[in-house]
């Protein structure tokens, strides 16, 4: 057998995945790394269900992700579609639940708070049910960057944080809210395409090394989260954006899931 | 709009959507601002001649405000991803031509087949779109000389874009730019009515 085509057998249908494949690499977690003779690559999460040697054919089956292991996550979005509110204007959020930014309907909440954090003051703000959406409605005089929380407590403690900024221009760092877990922005100056953007995770307010940090954003046709990113010894990790939309960042670690959301004027 | 968009929003917004082959004009579009040292174009200071009609094009109407409208985008159908852009004020151009590649980059190639395909399936939309993103991070960080020759070049400035005269046609009763018409016993005719 010199090459073979490659198949994937989705629910007891045969799709042919690539030709001439030359070189076939399992890794970790399930995915299948194959290149072929043209130099096509593709990495898919499969296992070996058959190889025909004779036929040249290699036939795959698709892992699907475990529903069970997609833990339901907060996250909040602002109710504005430029990434920023004025000064004097109400700040809304949305709050939603769910997993990769896909809201899902069948779950409720359990006790929620939400905060607001005003220049290092810390303030439970009201949270109401508007049509089956929870929301957070800020009715005071805000100018620059304020950060709003909200946390569940039930099976799992959630957290869903956010950095709004309200007025224009406000490049300055912000101090951590002073979550369990909590994803900080490194630098906060405006979070645009085609640029890098680096988070910090805190667990009791000091970096958390080695955590697998999943980020995804509004836009993605994607199943599962397209990133997965590991923090490095000072907890932080980096993505370069390639998207448009809000970005969401999540992580979890002793059955505390915190999420990040990451608003974008474009 | 509150905020000035940057380049590349400007770009994307302008052409619709993120492809790669609009990052290769943002890199170009924004080369030539810093080599130039110039800003968008407000009346034709700028002039920039593509030798191309792909998704470039946009990012150098979009960023350098060299635009189709304003007459100072002039497009040779060489099939070519040049460009060639011009300052009147600095009297200076620069010609800017994409690298020939021998063996294209595989997921330049892999992303390309996917955009031809009509049905992806959900498989195929997520690999897409993660291609679309390693290919986003790999153009724009990429060193310019690696993708892009380029040179400055002697450059004869056309006049600035004219305002003609509009006459009306005088078989479809239209109005058309005066050079573009020609004239015979019934009058001027459009080239639509030619």
């Amino acid at each position: 057998m010199c090459e073979a085509n490659v198949y994937i057998n989705r629910s007891g249908q045969e799709e042919l995945l690539m030709e001439s494949v030359d070189r076939i690499v399992p890794g970790e977690d399930h995915s299948i790394f194959m290149e072929n003779i043209f130099g096509e690559r593709r990495v898919i999460k499969a296992r070996i269900r058959e190889m025909e040697l004779v036929h040249h054919r290699i036939i795959l089956e698709e892992i699907r992700e475990a529903s069970e292991s997609r833990h339901l996550e907060l996250w909040l979005e602002p109710d504005t579609n430029h990434g920023h509110f004025h000064p004097g204007e109400e700040v809304s959020l949305k709050l939603h639940k769910g997993y990769n930014m896909c809201i899902d309907s069948e779950a409720g909440f359990s006790v929620l708070q939400a905060f607001l954090v005003n220049e290092g003051v810390l303030e439970e703000v009201d949270m109401h049910d508007h049509h089956g959406t929870m929301e957070i409605g800020i009715n005071q005089k805000l100018d620059g960057l304020v950060q709003v929380y909200v946390r569940e407590q039930g099976d799992q403690e959630r957290y869903a944080i956010t950095l709004v900024e309200v007025g224009h221009h406000h490049h300055h760092g912000m101090k951590p809210a002073g979550l369990p877990l909590e994803i900080v922005p490194c630098d906060y100056s405006h979070a645009r395409l085609g640029e890098n953007y680096e988070i910090q995770v805190l667990k009791e307010g000091q970096p958390l090394a080695g955590v697998e940090v999943r980020v995804t954003y509004s836009s993605t046709q994607n199943r599962d989260y397209p990133h997965r990113l590991t923090t490095d010894e000072e907890g932080r990790a980096k993505l370069f954006l390639t998207a448009r939309g809000n970005y969401l960042f999540s992580v979890s670690d002793d059955n505390i899931i915190s999420t990040f959301t990451l608003i974008k004027s474009f | 709009m509150c905020k000035n968009m940057p380049p590349m929003e400007l770009a994307i917004q302008f052409h619709g959507h993120i492809c790669p082959g609009l990052l290769m004009g943002i890199r170009v579009a924004e080369f030539a601002q810093k080599h130039l040292d110039v800003s968008q174009d407000y009346d034709e200071e700028l002039l920039a001649v593509v030798e191309t009609n792909s998704c470039g094009v946009d990012a150098i109407q979009a960023i350098l405000g060299c635009t189709f409208g304003k007459g100072n985008l002039i497009f040779k159908d060489y099939g070519k991803n040049v460009y060639t852009i011009a300052s009147r004020d600095k009297n200076r151009a620069v010609r800017i031509a994409q690298k020939f590649k021998d063996r294209p980059d595989p997921d330049s190639v892999r992303y390309r087949q996917l955009n031809q395909k009509a049905d992806l399936t959900d498989t195929e939309v997520n690999e897409k779109e993660n291609l679309l993103g390693v290919i986003f991070e790999k153009i724009m960080s990429m060193p310019f000389e690696e993708i892009f020759n380029w040179q400055e070049i002697e450059f004869d400035f056309p006049e600035k874009a004219q305002i003609y005269p509009t006459v009306q046609c005088a078989l479809c009763g239209e109005g058309v730019m005066e050079p573009r018409a020609i004239k015979n016993e019934q009058g001027y005719i459009c080239p639509t009515c030619v």
